[in-house]
């Protein structure tokens, strides 16, 4: 019990940091949807009552989920590829992938109008191989926001799966192959149950920073491609502090309860694939 | 809310302090940054430097500044002492209690400055207009919109458009557009079946616009870009891009005109420094006519538009060719209605 306790000190710095930082503020904004300055429920009922929010949020659920879906495909691959590398080249890979993420999503998310533009790089290239007469219109689409928001976020999920990949030990395959597995089999049976739940992990750290992306929707998307995270700037800005606020408590608890619904469906998955 | 306030004012007043240390003579001064930071730091901060023996020290602050100040005031704290004001952020900052009430005395002692300009929680500095710009290398056959009815005239001018994401303005343009006279305006915006014509009538234009623009760096951005040919802007924003080589041509027909002020931030420890710079940035006219050079935004310091070149005064917005088409923007009306229609904007776009 002492021993226990003693250990715990280890943690506490951190735990100072979340609760002083994240979890007390995390606690006003829920106050300040809810009194205004007395207890009051009209942010919540404005909530419920005009649809556009609930769309809104929606719509980015929907976003969120394409993108982590999307990433978790893409980044499996790639991990198993760079967990196949000898040492040396797996150190030199991830460092590469690391790169994109010393820029700020801002700059990235800028990159992305340069490409997709009507004069943008696509849009010349199409032109000049005289695949197209008019410059398709690539921007301010739903699929712009998700193509960049996959690209930046892309790495982290990269990362995480290749991080758990490199806790399996190989042998395993070889004992399965062994044992009269195909090379599919083995991989299937015995390499995906494994590595299931870092893609998991990173397609859910994934999902929940796609919940509250802002700059990338508002520079490459269309009016309707707006997340929940523009709609509350726009009601900070008016100072509607308390609105804002019951936005923020739909963007967290909406994101918690998608989280526990992910979990569960990835429970169910790997039952199956097992 | 106060908690969420102080704790908002922690933050800002911790990434100040990072920024840099204020020290005790220096005056913080919020500005709409780019462009208009420049200019201020060129031409008005010197002569306020020289006068006073302070320094100043600028911050930029686009959409969310009133929302900043308030953090501020609330927490009793304000680290900004004099802040630019637009004209639909004065009546939120009078209304919040967020400026102080300024002392013409210590402003203006000898009253040079009109009575318009001498407004009771800040003093006008400055006139704009947001206007539309258009591609002159774009346009087809060079041809130029001289009406808002021309901008929802698809067939005479086809391409990508934008405006500015937000019901503000838009729906004076719309009403223009179908035909209301600019005396009109604000009687018919002030019936529902005004508001309902205004969001009828951008309706026929919207799958024109790809997308609506958020600031005016970002508008700016397409139009240089190519990704539309016609876009609002405020005015001054124009010389930058012909500087850039963009061929821009402005339509000061039907453009809605702004006055915007300059405040001090209610409970500044600095109160008589402040209103030094608010004097000096009000009635230094040779200051300003310098700015009109950069910058094509006329404050009011007395003999200011007298011998000006006429290739700056035709640039103002306050020209009288340019002044005749454009309406005054009632920004009491946007301030009362800004919630109930920014609403229905959100859904609307939605649709």
């Amino acid at each position: 019990m002492i021993a226990a306790l003693k250990r715990s000190v280890l943690i506490w710095p951190a735990m100072l940091l979340i609760v002083a930082l994240y979890l007390v503020p995390s606690f006003d904004v829920i106050r300040s949807s809810l009194f205004d300055p007395d207890l009051t429920t009209r942010h919540i009922d404005r909530l419920i009552d005009r649809p556009v929010f609930m769309t809104v949020f929606w719509r980015t659920v929907q976003t969120s989920l394409i993108v982590a879906f999307a990433g978790a495909l893409i980044a499996w691959p790639v991990a198993y590829f760079i967990n196949a590398q000898p040492r040396r080249s797996q150190f030199l890979l991830i460092f590469l992938i690391f790169i994109p993420l010393w820029m700020s999503v801002l700059i990235r998310s800028y990159a992305w109008l340069v490409v997709l533009g009507r004069d943008g790089v696509v849009n010349s290239a199409m032109l000049g191989m005289g695949l197209t007469t008019e410059p398709v219109q690539m921007l301010f689409t739903p699929a712009a926001v998700q193509l960049a928001m996959l690209q930046i976020l892309l790495p982290i999920q990269i990362v995480t799966t290749y991080g758990a990949m490199t806790e399996i030990d190989l042998d395993l395959m070889r004992a399965a192959r062994i044992l009269g597995a195909r090379q599919g089999q083995a991989l299937r049976r015995v390499f995906i149950p494994l590595s299931f739940d870092g893609a998991m992990t990173g397609m859910i750290i994934a999902f929940m920073l796609s919940m509250g992306f802002f700059i990338t929707p508002a520079l490459l998307g269309g009016p309707r491609d707006r997340m929940l995270g523009n709609l509350i700037e726009v009601q900070v800005a008016q100072l509607n502090w308390g609105f804002a606020s019951a936005l923020g408590l739909l963007l967290l608890f909406g994101t918690l309860g998608c989280v526990i619904v992910l979990r569960f469906c990835g429970r169910m998955a790997l039952r199956v694939l097992k | 809310m106060q908690r969420l306030l102080r704790t908002t004012a922690v933050g800002v007043t911790a990434s100040m302090l990072m920024s840099a240390a204020v020290s005790a003579d220096t005056l913080v001064l919020s500005t709409s940054g780019g462009v208009v930071a420049e200019a201020t730091m060129k031409y008005f901060v010197p002569a306020f430097e020289k006068e006073t023996g302070w320094k100043v020290q600028q911050v930029s602050a686009e959409g969310t500044r009133m929302a900043e100040i308030e953090a501020m005031v609330r927490a009793g704290n304000p680290v900004w002492d004099v802040s630019e004001i637009s004209a639909s952020n004065y009546p939120i900052g009078v209304q919040r209690g967020l400026l102080e009430e300024v002392n013409y005395e210590l402003v203006d002692p000898e009253g040079l400055l009109p009575e318009i300009a001498r407004a009771k929680y800040g003093v006008v500095t400055a006139s704009y207009s947001t206007v539309l710009m258009q591609n002159t290398a774009k346009s087809p056959e060079g041809k130029l919109m001289t009406t808002w009815a021309d901008f929802w005239d698809t067939e005479t001018f086809p391409g990508p458009r934008s405006l500015r994401e937000g019901p503000e303005y838009n729906l004076e343009f719309a009403l223009l557009a179908d035909g209301v006279a600019i005396d009109d305006l604000y009687t018919v915006l002030a019936t529902p079946e005004g508001i309902d014509r205004a969001f009828d009538k951008l309706g026929e234009i919207r799958e024109s616009i790809p997308v609506w623009w958020t600031s005016g760096a970002q508008s700016v951005q397409l139009l240089t870009d190519g990704e539309v040919i016609y876009a609002t802007n405020y005015n001054g924003r124009a010389s930058a891009m012909v500087k850039a080589g963009i061929p821009i041509s402005i339509m000061w027909n039907g453009g809605a005109l702004h006055t915007t002020y300059l405040g001090i931030v209610k409970g500044t420890k600095n109160l008589e420094a402040a209103h030094a710079y608010l004097r000096v940035r009000a009635t230094n006219t040779e200051s300003q006519r310098e700015y009109l050079n950069f910058l094509p935004y006329p404050g009011s310091a007395p003999g200011l538009l007298e011998s000006l070149p006429q290739e700056v005064a035709e640039q103002l917005p306050t020209y009288p060719a340019n002044l005749a088409g454009q309406y005054v923007a009632n920004e009491e009306f946007w301030a009362a209605n800004i919630e109930a229609l920014r609403e229905r904007w959100d859904e609307w776009l939605l649709e």
